[in-house]
């Protein structure tokens, strides 16, 4: 065959890695987008209650405030959120250092299944109530289970299924972003724009917790246990192949030289390192660090649930681009909320998402250390979404209306 | 071998080259190489696939259909391959049966729930039914 003697450039595989990524966080946020649209449409189902969680604990939003009460409100709301994510993510520094690991795995697993089973089956329950369909509660509940224990598998278990594992991260990430977009509106901006900001400090400050977590991966040449996604990675002509790529498995120092060789013509050293929260970042050249963040989430009449995301985008050892699993998230609750209003907004903010996810996937690969995710992307997310709703809309609307566009 | 064993992989996949390195040996050794899993070299050697099997199979049997299915499908070469992998494939096999017995089964029972209705059950059904029992217990009363 002819084209395999073509030597392949960056650029083949570059379009792949890129996609690689790209498709989970679309497909994410199209989920949500969906689900969105179904529940939120029936105006008639949509009570009053809300949704109390750590998010809501200072103020919680109602209609008949004033604009300026609301915005101090949801900053308040906002810095109590960020606070709890710090200490949360400086209490999985210290056990990290206390080399914890096996309780953090626990944890990770129990999070995973708390979130599958508890969210994903109130989201299938509004599902089945939505659309009336005729299942009887033991068959559900076989489906649920079914479902969750293979998530925990999924999460918990180091070599598994890559397809599988994908899979169950994009859902824990669209059932946990569902949720976060139940939130009231301006808690949700604001919170956003606050994480966004957190996450900077939290990666490139050297006091960041992120940052000292993956410093300490780093040196101590450890897994950290958390919850990322990673693209599988992309196996090139010239990688040998009776040296298998292994997808989380860490590999001994000496195994870096080859790496470094095989990659020498992308240049890439891998020792990229993202943390915000949520997504584990890359760790050393071959590790799959995986960290939790806890997010605190308090429902009125359910137990307390905890679960850690860590955020941040990096390069796995073999090459395969990271993204954690708390990027995933806040990207699909802006493209969620812009749902509510409208989806000229969705598109608009999808747009700017994936643009401020390639500006730093860029970023990324100029700088070689760990990158926050969020801050691009939610920063060119919020802003579009303000100038869609404000300005784009009153012109399309009237270049509709008078038969001039569309 | 190689591409049969990737062939059901995501379309994420690359195109794979099977004979890049110009060393022979290596050539050989991966030209006949069979990876056990569905991920083909990422995935699993044959020893600890053996061990994966297994515990799957044994798992699924608290009631986790989907565990023998999940199974079946990362293990897809070894039903590909008839001879290749003895040990992983009774279990696979196990499995696979196992999957289709309690899909047969739970299927049966749901359609007859479902088609079947209130005619058939009676009041049971209005007991029985997903969407009242969240009612009864306010599981759908979300935000």
């Amino acid at each position: 065959m002819d084209r395999n003697q073509r030597p392949r450039s960056i650029i083949d595989s570059l379009g792949e890695e890129l996609i690689a990524i790209l498709t989970p966080v679309s497909i994410c946020m199209f989920t949500v987008v969906l689900l969105v649209c179904i529940l939120n449409s029936d105006p008639s189902s949509s009570s009053s209650a809300s949704f109390s969680s750590i998010a809501t604990a200072a103020y919680s939003e109602s209609d008949s405030d004033s604009s300026w009460d609301k915005f101090v409100g949801a900053f308040l709301n906002s810095l109590v959120f960020v606070a709890a994510i710090t200490v949360a993510t400086f209490v999985l520094v210290l056990l990290f250092y206390l080399r914890c690991v096996k309780f953090l795995k626990f944890y990770m697993g129990f999070s995973a299944f708390i979130v599958l089973a508890n969210l994903g089956g109130e989201i299938l329950v509004l599902l089945i109530d939505r659309f009336r369909f005729p299942i009887d509660c033991i068959t559900f509940l076989i489906l649920l289970f079914n479902f969750s224990v293979v998530g925990v598998f999924a999460v918990f278990m180091s070599k598994f299924s890559i397809l599988v594992t994908q899979g169950y991260l994009v859902w824990i990430g669209v059932l946990v972003a569902y949720f976060f977009t139940l939130l009231p509106e301006w808690t949700t901006w604001v919170l956003l724009v606050a994480l966004a900001l957190y996450d900077i400090a939290a990666v490139l400050l050297p006091v960041g917790p992120l940052r000292l977590l993956v410093e300490m991966a780093i040196s101590r040449d450890e897994d950290i246990p958390a919850l990322v996604y990673e693209a599988r990675p992309v196996i090139r002509n010239d990688s040998r192949l009776v040296q298998r790529r292994v997808w989380r498995e860490r590999r001994s120092g000496q195994n870096d030289n080859d790496d470094v060789e095989n990659r020498t013509n992308r240049n890439e050293v891998v020792r990229v390192v993202r943390s915000a929260e949520v997504d584990e970042e890359h760790v050393g050249s071959s590790e799959r660090a995986e960290i939790y963040v806890p997010l605190i989430d308090r429902r009125p009449d359910q137990a307390e649930n905890s679960e850690t995301f860590l955020e941040g985008i990096g390069l796995g050892s073999s090459g395969a681009i990271k993204l954690g699993l708390g990027d995933f998230i806040f990207y699909s609750v802006l493209v969620g909320r812009a749902a509510m209003y409208d989806l000229m907004t969705v598109y608009a903010c999808y747009l700017a998402i994936i643009a401020g996810l390639g500006i730093t996937l860029m970023l990324l690969s100029v700088y070689q250390k760990a990158l926050p995710a969020l801050p691009v992307s939610i920063m060119l997310g919020v802003v579009f979404y303000f100038l869609a709703r404000l300005l784009l809309e009153v012109f399309v609307v009237q270049c509709s209306s008078n038969l001039v566009m569309f | 071998m190689e591409e049969a064993s990737r062939s059901d992989d995501s379309n994420l996949n690359p195109i794979r080259n099977r004979n890049p390195t110009p060393n022979p040996l290596s050539t050989i050794i991966s030209s006949a190489q069979v990876w056990p899993t569905i991920d083909g070299p990422l995935g699993l050697t044959e020893e600890a696939s053996v061990d994966y099997a297994r515990r799957f199979y044994k798992f699924g049997f608290a009631l986790l259909p989907w565990l023998w299915f999940v199974n079946c499908f990362y293990f897809w070469p070894v039903l590909r391959h008839a001879r290749a992998f003895p040990q992983i494939r009774n279990y696979v096999v196990r499995s696979a049966i196992g999957f289709s017995v309690f899909t047969a089964l739970l299927s049966a029972w749901a359609l007859t729930f479902s088609i079947g209705g209130e005619q058939l059950f009676g009041p049971v059904y209005d007991k029985l039914v997903m969407y009242n029992v969240a009612d009864r217990l306010g599981l759908s009363g979300l935000a």
